[in-house]
């Protein structure tokens, strides 16, 4: 029995002084699906850094309305003759920026209180409750509620969409680091009489890391699609492009039943966006899971 | 007997989440920057209207007053007044809800309908082509904008192929059966924009606890016995199976009534969440928070129905 799961593995087995972290990349390296996303993700950050090297912004109007894709514009233009691609080109940047602002924000608030529902056992009842209570309610309504209240911004979104993102994270956060917590080395943390913030941020937080990184990326992608369903209903930010907004002004200028080329463009960003992130987390949770793993 | 306290647990806990959604809204409203007169009154008032309105919905007085004040409101269903109708937002949101829940209930039919035989399917094949494209579509499917979809199936069938007229809920001035088949003929693109957004979420998870459920020991048993592998999916597995795709539903409610929205919008669907949409671009704000409150009770009494569901499908809950 062992001898022949060693020889089935060996000519594939990883050195054995390989970092956990080291392994993961090796085995993610080999999946041309996880890879093949990464590379969508960084190529579409890179076009949200560098917008303005690659379209003007799009504003005023243009001459040509409701032109169909051509050489002078790949995408077609609007209603008001601006030019989709640049739309689309200055959308990625605010949908990127709003995605991992408010992901960034959300896990933020979701790890603390998941960690702290996991270990302080007082707290964990009233956290799981909110949790519960939350995840029960129909969060877009709200989010619209709030986001008109406060007026649509930048900032608003982000905060908004934060807001009630977090349960999710603490969910999952919270029920990893429970199991975390009953482990002899916590114990042993707690023996040698370290703090509780110290137990938290350097024994639980390491054990929930991984579960962190999937958290990111798939909050994120569905922050970008918060943000496009607030946009889309006309609660954008008013100053700047988002994929939201430009499905948002063809459905107000009626051009979605003329020009199929105005909300194909941006729906096709937001579904290769989210495709791609939740291809990437599960070709990472493949990776990192040894049984699962190839080598 | 135990079934009785189970239920009893659970209306509770659905009051405590109701109770939560009109208090955070109640307090988001008030504490958050923003005048709160705008909450009762249209924006643009001169400052004397300003102040009748503060004394006449008493938002001069402290938070609590006007916190119990707004509850014993809500319990006798007043959710305030709109003033762009200058009705009352409950009556507003009235005339449309039934269309919503008609919308979203059969959104969640056909998705059950369609969900547990795709489901069935996939795992039954697991790792055959059929299984294959499953879940190459299911990925895709649970990262689908519902506009999108929305703007896409009302694009190719309903404006290149015209099958399905692209707005509205029903054609004026008809009665009796066409009427109804009317309705129907309307409902058909929404309502499928809304399947077609969340089904792919169910057949994954009925695949994944299907095959689990086919590796169990009480299905070799059956299979031992010399039960037909037929009746061992649909009478043994699948009954274990479908209670993880029972609890998919109560958490999904919440996306279904988000989408609802969206779709509602893109359709122009006489629905709460068109009204919403139309209180956004007034800021409509009595009506944006009573759409919310009716829309949260709406979800708790749906999780409530699914959780009497799983109550009658389990009986460890009876044990």
């Amino acid at each position: 029995m062992t001898t022949t799961n060693t020889s089935a593995t060996a000519p594939t087995l990883a050195p054995a002084d390989l970092k956990p972290a080291q392994r993961t990349w090796r085995a993610f390296r080999r999946n041309p699906l996880g890879m093949g996303s990464a590379a969508v993700i960084l190529l579409m950050v890179v076009i949200a850094i560098i917008a303005p090297l690659l379209a003007e912004f799009p504003s005023g109007y243009g001459i040509e309305i409701l032109m169909p894709p051509s050489a002078a514009h790949p995408f077609g233009t609007d209603d008001l003759g601006r030019d989709v691609l640049a739309q689309v080109i200055w959308g990625t940047r605010i949908s990127m920026i709003i995605g991992f602002a408010s992901s960034f924000l959300a896990i933020l608030i979701g790890v603390a209180l998941g960690i702290l529902a996991a270990y302080a056992k007082r707290l964990d009842a009233p956290i799981s409750m909110l949790v519960d209570v939350s995840l029960a309610l129909p969060v877009l309504p709200l989010m619209i509620l709030v986001a008109a209240l406060v007026g649509p911004s930048v900032t608003t979104l982000v905060v908004v969409i934060a807001l009630f993102s977090w349960p999710e994270v603490t969910r999952i956060v919270r029920s990893q680091a429970l199991s975390v917590t009953r482990l002899p080395y916590v114990d042993a943390a707690r023996t040698i009489g370290g703090s509780h913030f110290w137990i938290m941020t350097r024994h639980l937080l390491p054990a929930v890391a991984p579960i962190i990184v999937v958290s990111v990326v798939l909050t994120a992608s569905r922050a970008v699609m918060s943000e496009a369903g607030l946009s889309f209903l006309g609660l954008g930010d008013p100053e700047s492009w988002s994929w939201g907004k430009i499905l948002f002004n063809a459905q107000r200028s009626g051009a979605l039943t003329v020009a199929w080329w105005c909300t194909l463009f941006p729906s096709l960003a937001i579904l290769l966006l989210v495709v791609s992130s939740t291809l990437m987390s599960i070709a990472y949770n493949d990776a990192r899971n040894p049984k699962t793993r190839e080598n | 007997m135990h079934l009785t306290g189970y239920f009893l647990q659970r209306l509770i806990r659905g009051l405590v989440t109701f109770w939560f959604a009109v208090t955070v809204t109640f307090f988001l409203v008030r504490l958050l920057p923003g005048d709160p007169v705008l909450a009762v009154a249209a924006p643009g008032m001169t400052e004397e209207i300003r102040q009748t309105q503060l004394q006449q919905f008493g938002l001069d007085r402290p938070l609590l007053v006007q916190y119990f004040a707004y509850l014993r409101e809500l319990v006798q269903g007043n959710l305030g007044v709109s003033f762009l109708r200058s009705q009352p937002v409950s009556q507003v949101l009235m005339e449309r809800l039934p269309w919503t829940l008609l919308l979203t209930g059969s959104a969640l039919l056909l998705t059950v309908i369609l969900g547990v035989p795709l489901g069935v399917l996939a795992a039954t094949r697991a790792r055959g082509w059929v299984d294959q494209v499953v879940q190459i579509t299911g990925v895709v499917g649970q990262s689908l904008f519902v506009p999108s979809l929305g703007i896409l199936l009302l694009y190719t069938l309903g404006l290149m192929l015209g099958w399905f007229p692209i707005g509205g809920a029903v054609k004026s001035g008809l009665t009796g059966f066409s009427y109804y088949l009317s309705v129907l003929h309307h409902l058909i693109l929404p309502s499928f924009t809304l399947v077609l957004a969340q089904l792919a979420s169910y057949v994954l998870t009925l695949r994944a606890t299907l095959i689990e459920a086919l590796g169990e020991e009480y299905c070799d048993l059956a299979r031992a016995k010399g039960t037909r592998e037929n009746k061992v999916i649909w009478k043994h597995a699948l009954r274990n199976a479908l209670l993880p795709t029972t609890t998919l539903i109560g958490l999904q409610i919440g996306f279904l009534v988000g989408g609802a929205v969206l779709t509602e919008t893109i359709y122009a669907y006489p629905g709460v969440g068109r009204a919403i949409y139309e209180a956004v671009g007034q800021l409509d704000f009595p009506v944006l928070q009573g759409a919310f409150v009716l829309l949260a009770a709406t979800v708790v009494i749906a999780n409530l129905i699914t959780d009497i569901a799983y109550g009658l499908l389990d009986p460890r809950v009876r044990a």
